[in-house]
């Protein structure tokens, strides 16, 4: 009987993704219980392989989140770091005409990793940004569902996928850069590609342990409107779209302000509106993916406000 | 007492009775059943993922000990998991206070 159970919930664990040393401890550990006791009441296998998994599935998720921010804390210091000991010459070009690709003269081929990294530094910033917000409102919580699990785990790796692709491109500029800013930044720069190139890489076991696992816990994944927490204004919840478009709205009139300064009121308004249709795009196509929206919620959802998810 | 009345309890309970000494899964189940008199009862298999996440958050701390001719996965209570314990017993003595007050 007991090796019936034993290899039922052998199998169980196995679809689930829980394989390896992690399931022989399981079932050895509950082997020693039914040695102990051949009448115990441990349950159905598959019920005791899927709370197994939701467990396992919610403590990993949280960890890959919060380990995939602190590796894209580690690039973006150094991402930052290799912009401050630029050469004034660079340092007035991004002064005067924003993202520092558009000032450099680069040769032919670094427009491509020069575009990618400006592209692939948001996709990052708001990836790990968004992952670090779920993991903190959740970070007390039990069993988190199944979906808001995947959007955690997914969150943390767009955002260290972007992250190591701005570093691969960053060095690349570097490259490109190296006849205009000098040697000494180049060499400088490449170093720290490589340390913010290592700190996310570091963060990939915790990845891969999360993203293996599969639990099934019922319940939604949340929106953008939950990345808020208990700070979401009433009005907004359940209206992910409206959300967005406020802060597009924010984006394009931040810019155009930040630019009455210099007297280029209209190429400001042209950026913001730039942006801003950009931040649209960008939540519009990777929303469903990064549980920023659910497009199950568009029949009607922006008519009735959704509950806040289970803490 | 019901299962689901335990649920948000488990985690304290079991770290009360690792506390006084490691143990291994099923004398945690023991110990439980003997100091609530019976009282928990509890499907014993939900008890093995609890120990594993309480080991994952750094509560617990596990090793395979060698006893009675067979290998036995036994938990002990960390630095961490006592602090836990001592802000769980805390909480609880208030919600006691706070629930005795109300019904009596």
């Amino acid at each position: 009987m007991s090796s019936v159970y034993l290899l039922e919930l052998r199998r169980r664990l196995t679809a689930l993704g829980i394989t390896g040393s992690l399931r022989g401890r399981i079932v050895d550990e509950i082997a020693d219980h039914l040695e102990c006791d051949p009448d115990a009441d441990l349950g159905d296998p598959a019920a005791l392989a899927r709370q197994f998994a939701d467990e396992l599935g919610s403590v990993r998720a949280r960890t890959a989140a919060l380990a995939g921010f602190a590796g894209l804390v580690v690039a973006g210091v150094v991402f930052s770091a290799a912009f401050l000991v630029a050469p004034n010459g660079m340092l007035r070009g991004m002064q005067s005409a924003g993202p520092h690709v558009r000032s450099i003269r680069p040769p032919g081929w670094a427009i491509v990793p020069a575009a990618l990294e400006v592209l692939f530094t948001q996709l990052a910033l708001a990836a790990g940004c968004l992952a670090a917000l779920r993991w903190f409102w959740r970070r007390g919580s039990g069993i988190l569902p199944a979906a808001e699990a995947g959007v955690l785990v997914r969150r943390a790796v767009v955002g260290v996928g972007a992250g190591a692709v701005c570093m691969v491109c960053l060095a690349l500029v570097a490259v490109a850069g190296r006849s205009e800013f000098g040697s000494g930044w180049t060499g400088v720069t490449i170093a720290a590609a490589g340390l913010g190139l290592v700190a996310l890489l570091a963060t990939l076991p915790s990845l891969w342990a999360a993203a293996r696992v599969r639990p099934v816990a019922g319940g939604r994944a949340g929106d953008v409107i939950d990345d808020l927490g208990p700070l979401a204004p009433a009005g907004l919840r359940g209206r992910p779209w409206r959300f967005a478009l406020l802060v597009a709205a924010a984006i394009a009139v931040l810019l155009t302000v930040v630019s009455l300064p210099a007297g280029d009121l209209y190429d400001g308004a042209a950026r913001g509106i730039f942006d801003g249709l950009a931040c649209l795009i960008g939540f519009g196509l990777l929303g469903p993916y990064l549980g920023l929206w659910s497009p199950r919620r568009l029949d009607g959802g922006d008519e009735a406000p959704g509950r806040p998810i289970a803490s | 007492m019901r299962a689901e009345v335990l649920k948000g309890h488990l985690d304290a309970l079991i770290l009360a009775v690792v506390a006084d000494a490691p143990l291994h899964g099923y004398a945690i189940i023991e110990e439980l059943k003997r100091r609530s008199v019976g009282s928990l009862s509890l499907p014993e298999g939900t008890v093995y993922p609890a120990l594993h996440r309480l080991e994952a958050a750094g509560l617990l701390s596990s090793a395979w000990s060698r006893g009675e001719g067979r290998r036995r996965r036994v938990y002990e209570l960390t630095r961490r998991g006592e602090r836990e314990l001592g802000v769980r017993r805390g909480e609880w003595r208030e919600f006691v206070k706070v629930v005795e007050a109300v019904m009596a």
